[in-house]
């Protein structure tokens, strides 16, 4: 790995935990429709930028341009490119601005393909699901949950600079193949919660009953001998279903279930009105 | 009860810190369930904040940021909701009934915040052309207010007018809708669920789901969603370890040696 550093290196470790922080707070405060996190990007490594062209106010002003440029990526991932771009920054010094941009947009695609799974999918399954669920229950202690980790993935954003700054360009084969494995094994923890998530949360009480003769059945009652649970996961099941098909937007399927619970809660009047 | 303009100051401030948490450490200050303790908290009731920032949560769980796409504003939704929930006494139903088309409607906002960032941009690009880095920072520093009023502004308005609304509402609402919304908010956190369900790997772990399901469902009371957590971590250990076990063995012992192994590199190059 240190092959790769031809020269003294001039970034230092507090250089790169300085970018770390600005990383953190404001990669994306000017975030916009035109270069998304370009603004923010450029804001995390300018500590960076006025460390090597100080003194040079021609390559200043390219690479303040260059690094304006496109970019989005997920949050915690963008810490990796920042980091192995800083490297090549650090070993090219302005001559070559096409690698940086080029290493720059080859991997926040990829990467935000990785992130999203694992830093925002599982990790809010995780977190603010189980935080969700206790909160449900009245039980407040259950916030303390997405603090905790919230601080525990500030530690590894901030390890991910160093990790990407001393990684590279190799960073995509290695480092990604190790983050790919987690993936799978915290998506297969992340299904079992969500699978538990669904008969603890979704709680519709349906006010319908039948009399045969002189025995009053309970319509959920009887659903619930199948399997507990039945109706919440039907209901899942079928958003599940309906997101898959065209046209289909999360504010329509809100619309639906919106319908459908107002229906179901005045089933007993509906029914009466027969 | 009835809100008293300091708690409405210290709720818009909130929002304010919570919109930067957001963009910044995600420490969880944006959460809908956060703004809904938060206010049931200010507010002497943090069950009903608990009740409707946890529906909100669940509503939003799967609904994300996803390449800048704006979402549902169920943070302010969560504050307004509770404060009107708490305001009218008709419970946390009420609340979430109202939190929803106040969240869809804020949506709006986010996008007007990321397009007035546009502005910040351009500055951004002409001091770029002098090479004036300082320029460059401030204009992205700027990009604080457009996200911060397009939540403050509509959360200091909801909560003035909280009374009046509440009033109104009230007045307007038929009983039909009240029963239905008791309903619907106990399964409006299938919205959320489903939408995660579509970016995690379903159709290759369904088996997971499955177990989760059942374990939980046929659980009842007896089971806590810990257990479960514990459960799925020790299916996941499992699965890694038969995925490795029917692998050849590369070069340089097995695979988990081989992580140890770059671990330890990468504490070496981090001291240099």
């Amino acid at each position: 790995m240190t092959e790769e550093k031809t020269t003294e290196p001039v970034v230092t470790r507090k250089d790169l935990a300085r970018v770390a922080r600005r990383n953190i707070f404001g990669l994306q405060l000017g975030w916009n429709y035109e270069k998304m996190q370009g603004l923010g990007y450029c804001y995390t490594v300018l500590p960076i930028l006025k460390k090597l062209y100080k003194d040079d106010p021609d390559k200043m002003k390219a690479a303040l341009q260059n690094h304006l440029g496109f970019f989005n990526t997920t949050p915690a991932m963008s810490h990796l490119i920042v980091g192995a771009n800083t490297a090549l920054e650090e070993k090219l010094k302005g001559s070559d601005q096409d690698a940086v941009t080029g290493l720059k947009t080859g991997l926040m695609g990829p990467f935000a393909g990785v992130g999203d799974t694992l830093f925002v999918a599982i990790y809010r399954t995780l977190v603010f699901s189980i935080a969700a669920y206790l909160a449900l229950q009245g039980q407040a202690v259950g916030l303390l949950i997405p603090l905790i980790a919230g601080f525990v993935i500030l530690y590894i954003r901030y390890k991910f600079t160093f990790i990407g700054y001393n990684q590279g360009q190799r960073l995509t084969t290695e480092f990604g193949g190790q983050l790919k494995n987690l993936t799978e094994a915290a998506a297969i923890l992340g299904l079992t919660v969500i699978g538990a998530l669904i008969p603890a949360v979704i709680k519709p009480v349906i006010p319908l009953a039948f009399n045969i003769g002189k025995v009053k059945l309970d319509f959920q009652t009887l659903l619930n001998q199948i399997i507990p649970g039945i109706i919440p996961i039907a209901i899942v099941l079928f958003s599940y279903w309906l997101l898959g098909k065209k046209k289909m937007t999360s504010t329509r399927l809100l619309f639906i279930l919106l319908a459908i619970g107002i229906i179901l809660g005045n089933l007993a009047n509906i029914v009466k009105l027969f | 009860m009835t809100l008293s303009i300091g708690l409405i100051i210290i709720l818009t401030l909130y929002v304010g810190l919570a919109q930067i948490d957001a963009l910044s450490a995600q420490l969880g200050l944006y959460s809908p369930l956060f703004g809904g303790m938060i206010t049931g908290l200010l507010m002497g009731n943090i069950t009903i904040g608990l009740l409707v920032g946890g529906t909100l949560q669940l509503m939003i769980l799967g609904v994300a940021t996803y390449g800048g796409a704006s979402v549902p504003d169920y943070l302010s939704g969560s504050i307004i909701g509770t404060a009107y929930a708490i305001l009218s006494a008709k419970g946390a139903q009420y609340g979430i009934g109202l939190a929803v088309p106040i969240g869809l409607l804020l949506t709006q906002l986010d996008v007007l915040a990321r397009m007035s960032n546009l502005f910040f941009q351009h500055m951004a690009d002409r001091h770029a052309r002098t090479g004036d880095y300082r320029g460059v920072e401030r204009a992205n520093l700027f990009g604080i207010i457009p996200w911060t009023l397009s939540r403050m502004i509509p959360v200091f308005i909801g909560l003035f007018f909280g009374n009046s609304v509440v009033n109104l509402i009230n007045q307007y609402m038929p009983a039909w809708l009240m029963l239905g919304l008791k309903t619907a908010g106990a399964i409006l956190p299938a919205l959320g669920i489903a939408i995660l369900m579509r970016y995690l790997p379903l159709k290759k772990f369904f088996a997971f789901f499955i177990i989760g399901f059942v374990l939980m469902a046929v659980g009842g009371t007896n089971m806590t969603m810990m257990a479960v957590a514990l459960i799925g971590l020790a299916l996941a250990a499992i699965y890694m370890l038969f995925k490795n076990e029917f692998k050849p063995a590369p070069a340089g012992g097995s695979p988990a040696a081989r992580t140890k192994q770059n671990d330890d590199d990468e504490e070496v190059e981090i001291d240099d």
